[in-house]
């Protein structure tokens, strides 16, 4: 194969250009199509357990995502309470109902919210919190009083201490985040005041991100793309020359990319780095070849005869890194997240491309490159004998680290302990705003308003109930039916009357509401006789399903009451909301409006009486969102303060401690839907799933590597540089108290691929060498030489290549960047380095007895043919 | 013959609506809504019915409310008093209202709730609220006073007067405009449709069916639905009956927590 790859590269290069260029614009016509999915929601399968939940209580109680306004002064002794500042706060307040894509009965804010208060002795009021904008200080100062007596609203709508307001809106779609954000800024830019509007909440920052990721795929891949080029010239002083890589990488990253979205699938978080991380992939290959072409070439002058055993013999080993960093992203389709699996394939699936684009195209481009390109690597000073500055530099060091290997072993075993002690301080923890840097105005309006109200992060704990209470009810008519000694014809007439309910199954009457109703008629109709049957049945029947209201119950808004007073307490919940409150709220108006009164009523039927009467107020569909209209079904929401998962998480195990001790009514079970710990759900399923892939991959690759060098020390020996890599990046991680996130997690399968290249670029012409002259230290010596420089050029062009990630305004690009330059600069270095002092001590077990045979493979899978 | 006559007699005495057959269309807008509001909620001296209503949401879950309401008018299109007492859902039953509407004032307005034990005055406030938590609004049952609105006469077709109507008073309203249908022959509504700020319908009340008792053409069944939401609610009347001399005593504040059985069966 390798013979006909270079036949046609080298013979044909015409063909081979024609090709790429077919298929790189072919594909490449793709891309206009793409597909922007910026939703965290898609990190889990559609049929994963908790979105399907997510999505069915999201249904049940009528919930959306909501984009969360807060206004704040501080230049005012009252805050936001002011006639002028409450004048801008009612006009965004209804304005926000006409945008489009906003659900307007749901918006919450004073204008859209109901006051229920005491109006005189006696009597009761309902009316809108703020239903004009009041003319006066006192006006405005009684707004801010009634609302702090609303516990639904003090907290959430109005800051505790009464200074600031914040409006909650109700979005359809949660792509529609940052145009509809978008706005209401227009809305705000119209007011002239000292008030500050800050606009966030999840959905805000996701999409934000999205647009944003957007426009960093435009900015960052090509200044990535730059700076590796001017890298490259640097090294090798032919613009002409480097070329050839970028053609490759291009190439490669456009027909990944329109092979991605051709296929029709969206480009994510993750998908969309997919061209950051072909472009060093497919540049390293390239720069081998490159890099020994230009320290070759200069001594022979053919340049067909260098290039030919230049590929001859480094295409075993780009074959073998190509497969290995292939196998690290594919392992990722061991992840549950099908974001990172896509891009798993789609990475392995470019790293396949980048490694047949680079013998084809890279040849055929030295082959026809004018003579006079050619003359001026003959006349570079730099790669003379001694290979120019980096190779002195390296030569130094192979020095150093030949003569220090025994002190070099300690260091490096004192690094991977404290490497280890990092990474037991890992905090497994993410956020999609944090996503955003700390100046940006969504982190910024996010910080201050979870510092105002109660917290901007939802969470719903779902109390849900198996049945819906018709067995029940049935159960009662049947138990009246024989305690009323029913005749013959009354139980045949139930039994019609059961039987035809149970069959019509949905229909716009509730199936209770049904044999209640049919039971009715039956006693219309009754003979005298039956008419008393009748009216025990109705009256059982109608007790059954008074009973079948589980949360109208008194004792069951207390057990609710006691899961909010347990979690208040802990300093990560800002507030939690019940039917519960609703209900107290009411009966302490209809009372007295005093503070005894706000308690939960005596009787089922005074809280069934008592949420008619807040049923009668403008928004009767509110209750709806705290329970279902059976009353079998509740929700406590929950403010937090902190979307990181982590807090989440601790909130969640806390409630979880109080449910074992304090276990839900029977047939209930609870569960959690909301955006904040679906975050938590994906997270764990990722770091899981990243540790499976990881292992898995580690196994595969080391098995590869037992049988490229048909030997299991040699195994062992090219998986130092990546394990080294790993434990020293993410013991760094663990130690700079950097949170271990998605793009985390991620490079881990990237540091994998890349670090075992280099491993198997120097075991693999170390041995050639060693063949050549037989002794170990020799060889050692020789491979700072032409062998090292390759590797730290490769090393240092992607290092440095991704540092300009580090200047985006999205957090994940910068850990890309960062960590990137890391694993770039510790794997390099830990192969040219600690590679050799180790090889040295071995040197006795790298040659045993089986030299002659060793011999033979090392040129069967190395040499030129 | 003369028994029918002297029938239609009386009742064109108690109601305008006897007179509703109209041989000439109607030129004012006005006249046409003021006698629409006299068929729709005065009909009759006073009255009795059964109301059924059933909430249905979004998701097809639905609720209900049952209440016998008694009325008792002053004069058509003025001062009148209801009394609605609830029979179910049974949670909520003897649940009881008591409404001395005052056209261009506020109505004064009484609450009893059973299971408090408790009669509650409720203050004025804006009558687009919640019926009970149906679509229905307050002032979609007890009438809204053809004041306060600008009537217009859109067009007169075969059987339908269409007058769009808008609020003189913008702010104390959600809708920026409605329309009504409003049948020749009944001079009852059939279709009424709301009209938000943006110009969208987002509400629309059906009469689906209208049946004569005594006489009186009568709505027995009308759909309210929030075009919003996708949520509706149907009303059923039945067992209406008018002119049965319910004496004015009856709607005073002691008959909340005990009903007047005699007029309320």
């Amino acid at each position: 194969m390798k013979r006909w790859v270079l036949q046609l590269s080298v013979d044909r290069p015409r063909w081979v250009f024609l090709g790429v260029a077919i298929l790189t614009l072919g594909l490449g016509l793709q891309i206009p199509r793409i597909r922007i999915d910026t939703d965290p929601e898609n990190m889990l399968a559609a049929e994963e357990h908790a979105r399907v939940f997510h999505n069915e209580s999201k249904r049940l109680f009528g919930l959306h995502d909501m984009i969360v306004v807060g206004v704040v002064n501080d230049s005012h002794p009252n805050g936001v309470f002011n006639p002028e500042s409450l004048e801008h706060i009612y006009t965004l307040n209804e304005q926000v109902k006409s945008i489009e894509g906003v659900i307007p009965r749901d918006v919450l804010g004073p204008a859209t919210m109901d006051n229920i208060e005491q109006a005189g002795p006696g009597a009761i009021r309902f009316e809108w919190l703020m239903g004009e904008p009041p003319r006066d200080e006192e006006g405005s100062i009684a707004i801010r009083d009634a609302a702090l007596r609303l516990p639904m609203v003090k907290g959430t709508v109005i800051s505790e201490d009464g200074k600031s307001v914040a409006l909650y809106v109700p979005i359809e779609e949660k792509d529609q985040s940052h145009r509809i954000a978008g706005e209401i800024q227009e809305i705000i830019d119209g007011f002239s005041s000292n008030d500050r509007f800050y606009i966030t909440g999840l959905p805000v920052a996701e999409d934000t991100f999205g647009v944003e990721m957007f426009k960093q795929m435009a900015i960052s891949a090509p200044l990535a793309a730059l700076v590796i080029m001017v890298l490259m010239w640097l090294f090798f002083r032919s613009f002409t020359l480097i070329l050839s890589p970028m053609i490759v990488a291009m190439a490669t990253v456009i027909m990944t990319m329109g092979a991605l979205i051709g296929t029709g699938f969206t480009v994510h978080i993750m998908s969309s780095m997919i061209p950051i991380f072909l472009m060093p992939i497919a540049v390293v290959d390239s720069v081998h070849i490159l890099s020994e072409f230009v320290d070759r070439y200069p001594r022979s002058g053919d340049r067909r005869a260098t290039i030919r055993e230049v590929v001859g013999h480094l295409f075993s080993p780009m074959l073998y890194t190509s497969l290995t960093s292939a196998v690290g992203f594919l392992s990722l389709t061991l992840t549950p997240i099908p974001p990172v699996r896509v891009f798993g394939v789609f990475v392995a699936l470019g790293i396949g491309l980048a490694f047949i684009l680079t013998i084809l195209v890279i040849p055929a481009y030295v082959v026809r490159l004018p003579e006079k390109h050619l003359a001026i690597l003959l006349s570079s000073k730099d790669y003379e004998q001694d290979g120019g500055w980096l190779g002195r530099a390296l030569k130094g060091v192979g020095g150093l680290s030949l003569r220090f290997a025994k002190p070099l072993l300690v260091v490096a075993v004192a690094l991977v302990a404290i490497s280890g002690y990092g990474i037991s301080q890992i905090h497994i923890n993410d956020n999609p705003v944090r996503w955003f840097k700390p100046s940006h105005r969504i982190r910024v309006a996010d910080r201050v308003l979870n510092d105002e109200l109660a917290g901007t992060y939802p969470a719903y704990l779902v109390f849900k109930q198996g049945s819906d209470g018709v067995p029940e009810v049935l159960a009662a008519g049947d138990e009246a039916l024989t305690r009323a000694r029913a005749s013959e014809v009354a139980r045949a007439q139930w039994n019609d009357l059961k039987r035809r309910v149970l069959e019509e199954g949905r229909s716009d009457t509730s199936s209770v509401d049904a044999v209640i109703e049919g039971t009715e008629d039956l006693l219309f109709d009754a003979s005298e006789q039956d008419s008393e049957t009748w009216q025990t049945v109705l009256t059982a029947l109608e007790e059954a399903q008074t009973q079948s209201k589980t949360f109208q119950a008194p004792e069951q808004l207390a057990y609710l009451e006691g899961v909010q007073h347990a979690v208040q307490r802990s300093a990560l919940v800002g507030k939690t909301s019940s039917l519960t409150d609703v209900v107290k709220t009411v009966y302490r108006e209809l009372r007295s409006g005093e503070e005894k009164d706000y308690r939960i009523p005596e009787s089922a039927q005074a809280v069934a009486q008592t949420l008619l009467q807040y049923q009668s107020s403008h928004r009767p569909h509110d209750l709806w969102h705290l329970v279902t209209p059976d009353y079998r079904e509740t929700t406590i929401w929950f403010q937090l303060k902190s979307g990181d998962n982590e807090d989440m998480a601790a909130v969640q195990e806390e409630v979880a401690r109080y449910l074992e001790a304090n276990p839900p009514p029977e047939g209930l079970r609870a569960e959690w839907a909301g955006l904040t710990p679906l975050n938590v759900v994906w997270q764990e399923n990722m770091v899981r799933g990243m540790l499976r892939s990881l292992l898995g991959a580690f196994l595969i690759v080391f098995l590869m590597m037992t049988f490229l060098f048909r030997s299991p020390l040699y195994g062992v020996l090219s998986m130092i540089p990546l394990t080294m890599t790993i434990v020293l990046t993410y013991g760094l991680i663990g130690l700079v108290g950097k949170d271990y996130d998605m793009p985390v997690a991620v490079l881990s399968s990237l540091t994998l691929g890349l670090s075992v290249d280099f491993a198997i670029h120097f075991l693999e012409r170390s041995r050639v060498i060693q063949a050549e002259t037989g002794n170990w230290i020799e060889t050692l010596g020789l491979m700072f030489e032409e062998p090292g420089r390759a590797i730290m050029r490769n090393a240092i062009v992607i290092a440095i290549g991704f540092l300009p990630l580090l200047a985006a305004p999205l957090v994940p690009y910068n850990t890309v960047g960062f960590l990137m330059a890391a694993i770039m600069a510790v794997s390099s270095i830990v192969t040219v380095v600690l590679l050799p002092a180790i090889m040295i001590h071995l040197r006795k077990w790298l040659t045993a007895k089986k030299e002659q045979e060793t011999w033979n493979e090392a040129s069967r899978v190395g040499s030129p043919s | 013959m003369e028994r029918s006559i002297t029938r239609g007699l009386a009742l064109l005495a108690l109601s305008f609506a006897a007179s509703s057959a109209q041989a000439e269309d109607l030129k004012d807008a006005t006249e046409i809504v003021t006698r629409a509001n006299a068929n729709q909620y005065y009909a009759g001296d006073d009255g009795r019915a059964l109301i059924r209503m059933k909430i249905v949401d979004d998701q097809g879950r639905s609720r209900r409310r049952q209440f016998t309401v008694i009325r008792r008018d002053e004069k058509d299109g003025g001062e009148q008093s209801y009394l609605v007492l609830f029979d179910k859902p049974a949670d909520v039953r003897n649940t009881a209202f008591l409404v001395h509407k005052h056209p261009g004032k506020d109505d004064d307005r009484w609450l009893y709730l059973p299971g408090l034990d408790l009669v509650k005055r409720i203050a004025a406030s804006d009558e687009r609220t919640s019926f009970v938590g149906t679509h229905f609004f307050y002032e979609d049952i007890s009438g809204r006073n053809p004041s306060e609105d600008k009537h217009e006469l859109v067009e007169t077709t075969a059987n339908e007067y269409v007058i769009k109507s808008t609020p003189k008073k913008a702010g104390d309203v959600e809708f920026a405009s409605y329309t009504v249908w409003i049948d020749k022959k009944t001079l009852l509504p059939k279709r009424i449709e709301y009209k938000n700020k943006r110009g969208k319908v987002y509400r629309r009340i059906e009469v689906a069916k209208v049946q004569s008792f005594q006489g009186l053409p009568t709505i027995t069944r009308m759909k309210v639905s929030d075009l919003e939401s996708g949520g509706y609610t149907l009303s059923d009347i039945s067992r209406v009956q008018y002119g049965l001399g319910i004496p004015d005593d009856v709607f005073i504040e002691a008959s909340l927590r005990n009903p007047p059985r005699k007029w309320m069966q």
